[in-house]
């Protein structure tokens, strides 16, 4: 009776100390949705009343309205492109065998491990010295190269999930080289690349240590904007747009769960 | 008559290494139009390997492939014209049945009302009309294996290549295909190339079966003659279940042939005229579990030997009893029924007749 | 082997994407040599002059405050995460697991901004937790959570939780729970199982995720900048102040390449605990 007692006390220290971790890890979204809709200025618990004006200023605002297409501009260029390279190169590390594979490999997995300052500091370096300063170009590339990692890595799991004897099928059934990638392995591909698409625009539209160094006013994304105005101002504007960011985070994880598998998109599944 | 067509497939002195492994090592081997071959072979024995040849998927390190009269060593797989059937089936997921079936055929650029036509014939052949719509991850085992089997037979194929294609299935199943398979060959007349493992399925499916072992034949023979004249104690002991007795001397007595065993065991045979064995020659002598009754005592058997039971096999439709036979080792016996269990319990001796006619004997 | 088609079209834009990272990096190793001229974003001849600038007292006390930062950050991660890693995995309802896994992952895709504003909002003199304290009696004056190394940890940790619930849920769904039953079976009781079996079979993910959170947290920046405001200072603020406030791109350059020598070094460090095979499974 006693080991049942243990047993039941000790799963429910368990679940009562997870619960509360959890509690920790969500309140801070909680506190900013709660913000956004309160009708002061100041911060109060609970709130007084209910209203959207932080969300009509946040819209109003000329600086978020350029930062949100600027972000929107960088997003869709650098997560196309992470997408393109991340999967040819993801591929190319599946089938392929020449010299320097692994220097390239090194090379490219690197921006999980540069600091984002010091892979923005460059790239705002290499821009000045290129003479394109801080233009969407130099953004784009920064944007691409921090991605890339989590592009290839996705496609890359989707790859070696690929039951080789189906492109032999093809190649069996006729299919030149070009015919088997074309309707057998892109096709098959699809999903693990939709997920590292969908990583890639994430992380893209989000950055901002990055792209604090290579923005300039003309091209600052959306967190750079945000930074600048959490700097001067203290009302919830900020707390708008976040809560705007979290429920879009959340809408849009709960869709790749449904549709994707989060767990496979972030190779946490045994198979 | 008809004048001898061109053979299906020609391999000569056909090799693959891979790295140090010499998976198949300069074999040649003619496959003729029409019929089906099979290879048979312990695992890792090269059949595998030897199939990949012939579909393009492995380029073998020496010799020639010749498919229909046309050298195919350097043509890559997609032009080869072979229809294979994967032991995973390797259907397309993201295509349904229709479009698994239809592949090689819009491949190969065939209009659409073609394609229809020559889908339906396929899968009516297999068996699995009106299953043209349904998603291939909603089908059963044997219905994914008849899909992979009419995607490659649709296309026409100078050779059907088969890799182990019913080993995923469940016995039941895989027997009402085995049947399936050869009526499926008996009408299309499909020139093919089934790879096992399984010696009975082999037997009972085959035209011909070749027998392969570290990437060599060893022999290749119509099922009857195989089982009944193996060309060498590998053959012998793979195929079916066989007693390989210890080594014996032979001499000829009359139309006899006697042999001696262990220095005083006796048997005799009827002499053979296929027989070539010198006298005095060391011989290995091979008996099915068939060929051994338990002896009762009006039989006037000439080859009787004693020994004692240590276990019975009951099988169903027969029963394998194992005997200590002394000088000749442990021997097994087959009989139908069950009654041997009864008629000689275990521990008990008993004696049995061991028919030297059926044996194989092989020089030594 | 057949050759390959095609290689030219996978390589080549791999290939422009790696030189483009090794160029920009070159650019800062090729700066941190270069002569500061104060007020001018030209820089003069060759030099050593930056590096020995780092020995000075004051920018001293900032690494090691990072390292400090950096270490507290990773150590507490593990301990929080290693439960919530462990109920996502084995959870017995898969509502459950989902559940848990939306709430423990979705941070990490918000974006620092907004989670380091949410924590001013939430640490600030007249945020949530003192307010809470407040009408609850608890507290007169306000608790000064903002601008302090704990503030700043408090929300490190919170971010680099999801990473390392990811690294460990890897770990433990790879563990083979009849192991478990085996060690049970033995007569090891639930916290014998896990102290003699899961956690030895999950320690490479624990080593790993820990030495990433280490490496992340050495070049976290909004954190410290917005949370610690000026009186908590890292490496990743004091690039910031260099480049961006001051223009002195050479002394940035050096620190920059500093923040990567240690991350780099830290994660090097992992290799006689993990393999490289792991290492490479850990930060993808
Ligand atoms: N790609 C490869 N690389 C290295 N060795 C290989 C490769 N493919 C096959 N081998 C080796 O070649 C030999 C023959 O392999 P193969 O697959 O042809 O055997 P198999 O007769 O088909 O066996 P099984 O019945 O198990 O399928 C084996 O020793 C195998 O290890
Ligand atoms: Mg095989």
């Amino acid at each position: 009776m006693s080991a049942r007692l243990a047993r039941g006390l000790r799963a429910s220290l368990f679940w009562g100390a997870v619960a509360l971790i959890l509690v920790y890890m969500t309140i801070p979204a909680f506190v900013v949705l709660m913000t956004s809709v309160s009708p002061s200025e100041l911060l109060e618990f609970p709130p007084s009343g209910f209203s959207f004006r932080w969300y009509e200023r946040a819209f109003s605002y000329p600086d978020f309205q350029n930062a949100f297409v600027n972000g929107l501009i960088v997003t869709a260029f650098a997560s196309s492109l992470s997408l393109l390279i991340g999967s040819a190169f993801a591929y190319l590390v599946d089938r392929y065998v020449f010299a320097g594979r692994a220097a390239l490999e090194a090379v490219l997995a690197s921006p999980l491990i540069i600091p984002h300052f010091t892979t923005g500091f460059g790239f705002l370096l290499l821009g000045a010295d290129l003479g394109l300063g801080q233009s969407y170009a130099v953004v784009i590339a920064t944007h691409v190269v921090l991605t890339l990692p989590f592009v290839s890595r996705t496609v890359y799991v989707s790859l070696r999930n690929l039951d080789p004897a189906l492109e032999r099928a093809a190649t069996n059934l006729g299919a030149s080289p070009f015919e088997v990638l074309k309707r057998v392995t892109l096709p098959l591909l699809r999903p693990g690349m939709v997920g590292g698409w969908l990583l890639a625009a994430i992380l893209s539209l989000t950055e901002f240590t990055a792209s604090l160094y290579v923005t300039a006013q003309r091209t600052q994304t959306l967190p750079v904007a945000m930074y600048t105005y959490v700097r001067e101002y203290t009302d919830p504007t900020i707390a708008a747009i976040s809560a705007l960011l979290i429920i879009f985070t959340t809408a849009l994880m709960l869709l790749a769960n449904r549709c994707l598998g989060l767990r496979r998109i972030l190779a946490i599944d045994v198979h | 008559m008809k004048a001898q067509a061109l053979p299906a497939v020609e391999l000569t002195r056909v090799s693959k290494n891979f790295d140090a492994v010499q998976a198949v090592r300069e074999l040649s081997l003619t496959i003729q139009k029409g019929e089906l071959l099979t290879l048979l072979g312990p695992s890792g024995c090269g059949k595998t390997t030897l199939l990949n040849m012939i579909a393009g998927f492995d380029v073998p390190s020496g010799g020639s492939i010749v498919i229909d009269g046309r050298d195919v060593t350097a043509v890559p797989p997609y032009r080869r014209e072979t229809g294979m059937v994967f032991q995973s089936y390797a259907l397309f997921p993201h295509m349904n049945v229709f479009e698994n079936v239809a592949f090689g055929l819009r491949m190969r650029k065939m209009a659409k009302l073609g394609i229809e036509r020559a889908v339906g014939r396929a899968l009516e052949m297999v068996k699995l009309e009106g299953f043209a719509s349904r998603r291939v991850g909603q089908l059963s085992g044997g219905q994914q294996q008849r899909v992979a089997l009419a995607r490659a037979i649709v296309i026409g194929p100078k050779v059907l290549l088969l890799d182990e294609p019913l080993s995923a299935l469940d016995k039941n199943l895989r027997r009402a295909m085995q049947l399936e398979l050869r009526e499926l060959h008996e009408r299309t007349g499909l020139t093919t190339v089934f790879v096992t493992h399984d010696q009975e399925e082999a037997l009972g499916l085959s035209d011909r079966i070749v027998v392969m072992s570290r990437g060599e034949i060893q022999q290749v023979a119509a099922p009857l003659e195989l089982y009944r004249s193996p060309a060498n104690g590998f053959v012998a002991s793979f195929i079916g279940e066989i007693n390989r007795l210890p080594p014996a001397r032979c001499r000829i007595e009359g139309d006899e042939a006697v042999f001696e065993i262990a220095g005083h065991v006796v048997l005799r045979a009827r002499r053979r005229e296929k027989l070539t064995i010198a006298e005095g020659q060391e011989t290995h002598l091979f008996v099915r579990p068939e060929h051994l009754t338990i002896a009762t005592s009006k039989s006037s058997a000439q080859n009787k030997v004693s020994c004692r039971v240590t276990t019975h096999l009951y099988q169903g439709a027969y029963t394998l009893t194992r005997v200590d036979a002394g000088p000749l080792g442990n021997l097994q016996l087959r009989a139908l029924g069950g009654e041997a269990i009864a008629a000689a319990p275990i521990g008990s001796q008993i004696e049995i007749d061991i028919d030297l006619d059926e044996a194989v004997i092989l020089a030594g | 082997m057949r050759p390959r088609p095609f290689f030219l079209w996978f390589f080549l834009p791999s290939l422009a994407a790696a030189v483009l990272l090794v160029a920009a990096l070159g650019e800062i190793a090729q700066y941190a040599f270069r002569v500061f001229t104060p007020g001018s974003l030209e820089v003069g001849g060759f030099t050593l002059d930056n590096f020995a600038r780092l020995a000075r007292p004051i920018y001293l006390s900032v690494l090691g405050d990072t390292l400090l930062i950096s270490l507290a950050t990773s150590l507490f991660t593990l301990l929080l995460s290693y439960p919530v890693a462990y109920a996502m995995v084995r959870a017995k309802s898969d509502f459950l697991r989902s559940l848990i896994m939306l709430l423990a992952v979705t941070p990490l895709f918000t974006g620092e901004i907004v989670r380091t504003y949410a924590w001013i909002l939430v640490l600030g003199s007249n945020g949530f937790v003192n307010t809470v304290l407040k009408s609850a009696g608890l507290i007169g004056a306000p608790l000064g959570l903002l601008y302090t190394r704990f503030g700043v940890i408090v929300a490190l940790v919170q971010f680099s939780m999801p990473v390392m619930i990811i690294i460990l849920a890897t770990a433990l769904a790879h563990v083979d729970r009849n192991c478990e039953r085996a060690a049970a079976n033995l007569g090891a009781g639930p916290a014998q199982v896990f102290r003699h079996v899961t956690l030895p079979l999950t320690l490479p993910g624990v080593v790993s995720g820990t030495v990433v959170i280490f490496a992340w947290t050495m070049s976290a920046f909004s954190t410290p900048q917005l949370i610690g405001g000026g009186k908590v200072l890292m490496i990743s603020n004091l690039v910031y102040l260099q480049g961006l406030s001051s223009f002195n791109f050479p002394f940035a350059a050096v620190l920059s390449l500093l923040a990567l020598a240690v991350a780099m070094g830290s994660l090097g460090s992992m290799h006689p605990f993990v393999s490289r095979l792991e290492l490479k499974a850990a930060i993808n």
